[in-house]
């Protein structure tokens, strides 16, 4: 009842209600009584107003009034501050969104915190352990209701959907029967997979994402039971799955989502994918009510030994067999989903989050200073205040309030920054996707995560950096301060100087971070990869799909190179199994004939066409390339420098035999040629020993053209889709530039590079600002003392000098402080860095370098006022 | 004499169950009715009778006093009352306490 009334009050028309009659009722009161017999009615009315219990709220209200009046009134320092703070704020809820998006936000399914991924701890992999599993195993967890509720497993995929000649790819997913009832959805429309439709034999049924259902079929209510052309067959579409929901992968949209029974149908080729040796599920369970994480992980090892026995293909060698068997479950959470991203951006990102948080230390120190300095030009008023009467605590509660409310407005603004550059952020990111054609979609829309972070920031930094200028300012008692007050600033103008000093030293430190990671991609990209990346385009080509196996597949290939070497442009093009650094590699034994083949692979294998160390323009050492011989027997081979290295020291490998089992029939292989090494993982890696067949020696797969091309690329590229799209009717061919297959090796550090470089930059201009700040402050507070000693003959060099020192000293002894912290803390940067140690002299003294001139261009506009003093003027003005 | 911590509120609502008084009436019964020992400023009784006001106990009302004044009167609601009959018994209490505290004191001997 009281609670309502009080709340009542805080409506405006209610509360004027109550005022006008307050007002009536004490006017009418004091018409009645005896002069003076009341007293004070300002006062009975201030405190009848108080039982109300809004006392704070009003005088709170009064704050942000007078806080915003005095922004108004001071739009420079407004704006000086409030950038500072957007663009310190603005970077961190910028990368924070990034990490929300990857690491912290709930799948949109029932309970996602309830979920748990399952992965294996083998003896192999202790540190990170496996998250893939094949479908025996899956099927084996989704068994275990003691346990789990139910369990399912999932990957990406592309489909090519659509009739013959006019396929799109769209992005999907296989899933394991228990998948949709694992995540506890419900359809949008129709009814999602179920264990029925993931039996061998199953008819081929299709799950589509809500978006996926309103872009292509205009949401459409008679899409279920619609038949689409998926990889070439007819699948029957049976449900639409909830608004918001993309699929458990983060990052990647799974739009049409099919059970993993359906593979063998649509791909042949991979049907193998099915089968117990291949390890390609993700899998999310969820455990059954009041089952714990460690009861789960005690249970399934007490069962696992038993399924082992069942589900690890008998194929394996017996020592692999046991290390399987020998392997524990670790649930971790699960309710996040899965994305192969999260393992690989995880540290950048917690390295740009750290970066981050020193630009906002150095925008907020920023604003500190400008908090005192204005605090010094109101040191008066604010005297006046407490000499009248002022509690302190008032006074103070009134400058947080609005120095917070300064944060408030800087975050804002800071939130509506790192929005408009999201779009940036997640392309830096989108390189790395798995398929150039599925893009890696994030959605950064700010959420309450994200006002959360920037408001808490906001907050906690008006409180940290109002409260010494606030304390400081109200800390003298108030007469001494109206008669002087040139020892207030000296103490305040100490505070200013280190801050500064602090903010130059901070810069240092991303400066030395940038300039790491700015060389380590430098060194990447001036690594020699052992081929000509410029020029050459890359076609993957799939003739299994178009029913081509065995010789018509080799004889489809090579027709197709026939093709293409006509064409206007190309130089020279050849066929390979595999390209440098597409992601995947062929490894398996390879060793001199006569030595014993060891377990391990130790060799890496790629079989190529004649021509293609010619078009790749790998140099050949000795030897001869491949040509139209190699076809029958003798099988050949050409190997790398740092096989023949390995396994030939000190003699040549021309002429020697290896003994391998790559080729068909097997038969030992003649060694005709050795070339330079070649980048083909990795380009950190040393070039590991390599093998080259004849392409013409071995069974065909999917393998890819390789083709130079004079003039422009993308005009070949399109005169090379048009020449040989036809021939592939049921997919969608690709051409790339082998430029952007090396760039996506490199997305980490091209993100690295420019995020740490922006950003480096960003805090290098706040310090500066921050200095600029200081030394233009100190030359107006001096401006007499300036006079004086020019009136006494002081050159402007002098004078000029006198400021220019002052930055040179707290440039002096920021950079005093910051080469020893950015000695400690690149340490952490270590495993990042390729070709350079963490404290790189040349990389340190740049940095310093860097800041020193922006330092001096700082102190230049200062020091030019400086000299400008008229000692006249300024004298006059005593 | 100085008012009681508390007491105020009581003395308050003891006064208006005679008559509905305005804001000025009341300081005034108080103090013909103590003897002129309690002088309660005004300043401190308007709060108490906002107070009052918010939690029901009284109830206030623009009127036409007799001497033709439009004045504001406040009377008591029957939560009052039985406010007033809660504070009476406890200050009962209090005060016999108090007496069997303070009752009369022996002969101090030099």
């Amino acid at each position: 009842m009281t609670f309502w009334k009080r709340l009542k009050y805080l409506l405006p028309s209610y509360r004027h209600a109550q005022e006008r009659d307050m007002s009536e009722e004490l006017q009418s009161l004091a018409a009645i009584a005896e002069a003076g017999e009341l007293g004070n009615l300002t006062r009975a009315a201030e405190e009848a107003r108080a039982v109300w219990g809004w006392t704070w709220l009003d005088q709170l209200y009064r704050d942000v009034q007078y806080a915003f009046r005095s922004m108004r009134h001071n739009p420079g320092f407004t704006a000086t501050a409030a950038l500072s703070l957007a663009l310190g704020i603005g970077a961190n809820t910028a990368i924070f969104s990034l990490m929300d998006a990857l690491m912290l936000r709930w799948l949109p399914v029932h309970n996602p915190q309830e979920l748990v991924q399952v992965k294996l701890r083998s003896g192999s992999r202790v540190e990170t352990p496996s998250e893939s599993f094949s479908n025996a195993i899956v099927a084996a967890l989704a068994e275990q209701k003691e346990i789990f509720t139910n369990a399912g497993g999932f990957s990406g995929a592309v489909f090519d959907v659509g009739p013959r000649g006019s396929i799109t790819r769209v992005p999907g997913a296989w899933v394991t029967g228990g998948y949709y009832e694992t995540l506890g959805l419900s359809p949008a429309l129709g009814r999602l997979l179920e264990p029925a439709d993931d039996r061998p034999g199953a008819p081929l049924v299709a799950v589509i994402s809500y978006g996926y259902w309103e872009r292509q079929f205009a949401s459409n209510r008679d899409v279920i039971g619609l038949s689409i052309t998926v990889d070439n067959h007819p699948v029957m579409i049976v449900g639409v799955s909830p608004r918001g929901f993309q699929g458990a992968n983060v990052g990647a949209v799974a739009d049409i989502t099919m059970a993993t029974a359906a593979l063998p149908s649509l791909e042949p080729a991979f049907a193998a994918l099915l089968g117990p040796g291949n390890f390609w599920l993700r899998v999310l369970a969820r455990p059954q009510g009041g089952v714990s994480v460690g009861q789960a992980q005690a249970h399934l090892s007490a069962v696992w030994p038993e399924i082992a026995e069942r589900v690890i293909s008998k194929g394996w060698p017996a020592a692999q067999r046991r290390e399987m068997a020998e392997s524990v479950f670790v649930l971790s959470p699960g309710g996040t989903g899965y994305t192969y991203l999260r393992e690989r951006f995880e540290r950048p990102l917690t390295i740009l989050m750290a970066v981050t948080a020193l630009v906002l230390l150095i925008a907020c120190a920023n604003v500190a200073s400008l908090l005192l300095a204005r605090a010094t030009s109101r040191q008066r008023e604010i005297s006046v205040r407490l000499a009248i009467g002022a509690g302190r605590g008032r006074i103070v509660r009134q400058l947080l309030t609005e120095s917070t409310l300064l944060s408030v407005l800087g975050a804002a603004l800071g939130v509506c920054l790192a929005w408009l550059t999201s779009r940036f952020l997640v392309d830096t990111l989108s390189g790395a996707g798995f398929h150039q054609d599925t893009p890696i979609v994030f959605d950064l829309t700010p959420n309450w995560h994200i006002f959360g972070f920037a408001g808490a920031v906001a907050i906690a930094n008006g409180i940290l950096f109002g409260l010494a200028p606030a304390l400081q300012t109200t800390a003298i008692g108030g007469s001494r301060v109206i008669k002087d007050d040139t020892r207030v600033t000296r103490s305040r103008s100490g505070l200013l100087s280190s801050l500064v000093t602090a903010q130059v030293a901070l810069a240092l430190l991303l400066l030395v971070g940038a300039g790491l990671f700015v060389r380590t991609l430098q060194n990447l990209l001036n690594v020699d990869p052992g081929f000509r990346r410029d020029g050459v385009l890359v076609v993957n080509l799939d003739g299994q799909r178009e029913g081509y196996s065995g010789a018509r597949l080799r004889e489809f290939y090579s027709a197709l190179l026939h093709r293409v070497r006509q064409l206007p442009g190309v130089v020279s093009a050849s066929i390979s199994s595999h390209t440098p650094l597409s992601g995947s590699t062929w490894s398996e034994a390879a060793l001199p004939k006569g030595q014993s083949l060891p377990q391990r692979d130790n060799a890496i294998f790629i079989a190529v066409g004649p021509r293609f160390f010619a078009t790749m323009q790998t140099p050949l050492i000795s030897g001869r390339d491949f040509d139209e011989r190699d076809q029958g027997a003798p099988s050949v081979a050409i190997v790398s420098q740092a096989f023949a290295a390995r396994y030939f020291p000190n003699q040549s490998p021309l002429g020697q035999y290896l003994s391998a089992t790559v080729t068909s029939p097997p038969s030992d292989l003649q060694i005709v040629g050795v070339v330079k090494d070649v980048a083909t993982s990795n380009l950190r890696l040393r070039p590991y020993p390599t093998v080259y067949v004849s392409y013409f020696q071995r069974a065909s797969r999917n393998d890819a053209l390789v083709i130079r091309a004079a003039g422009s690329l993308s005009q070949t590229a399109a005169a090379i889709r048009k020449q040989l799209q036809p021939s592939f009717p049921t997919s969608v061919l690709e051409v790339h530039a082998l430029t952007d297959q090396v760039e996506r090796t490199l997305v980490q550090e091209r993100m690295m590079t420019s995020l740490t470089g922006g950003f480096g930059v960003l805090g290098l201009a706040l310090a500066c600002v921050g200095l600029y700040g200081l030394l233009a402050y100190s030359v107006v507070r001096r401006t007499r003392e300036i006079g004086i000693r020019m009136a006494l003959g002081a050159q402007q060099r002098g004078v000029q000098w006198m400021v220019v020192a002052r930055a040179l000293r707290l440039l002096i002894v920021g950079a005093a402080l910051g080469v020893p912290a950015a000695w400690v803390v690149s340490r952490w940067l270590q495993s990042m860095l390729f070709g350079l140690t963490p404290t790189d002299p040349s990389v340190i003294s740049g940095a310093v370098l860097l800041l020193v001139m922006a330092g001096m261009l700082a102190a230049y506009f200062p020091a030019r006022r400086a000299t400008r003093v008229d000692p006249v003027t300024a004298l006059r003005a005593e | 004499m100085d008012l009681l911590q508390g007491t105020l509120d009581m003395l308050v609502l003891r006064t208006l169950i005679i008559a509905p008084l305005h804001g000025y009436g009341v300081a005034k019964a108080i103090r013909n009715n103590s003897g002129e020992a309690l002088d309660i400023e005004f300043g401190s009784l308007y709060p108490a009778l906002k107070r009052l006001e918010l939690k029901g106990w009284i109830a206030a009302k623009w009127e036409i006093s007799e001497y033709n004044r439009r004045v504001k009167l406040y009377r008591l609601t029957p939560a009052g009352r039985k406010q007033l009959r809660r504070e009476r018994s406890e200050w009962a209490d209090f005060v016999s306490a108090v007496a069997r505290i303070m009752g009369p004191v022996p002969e101090e001997r030099e």
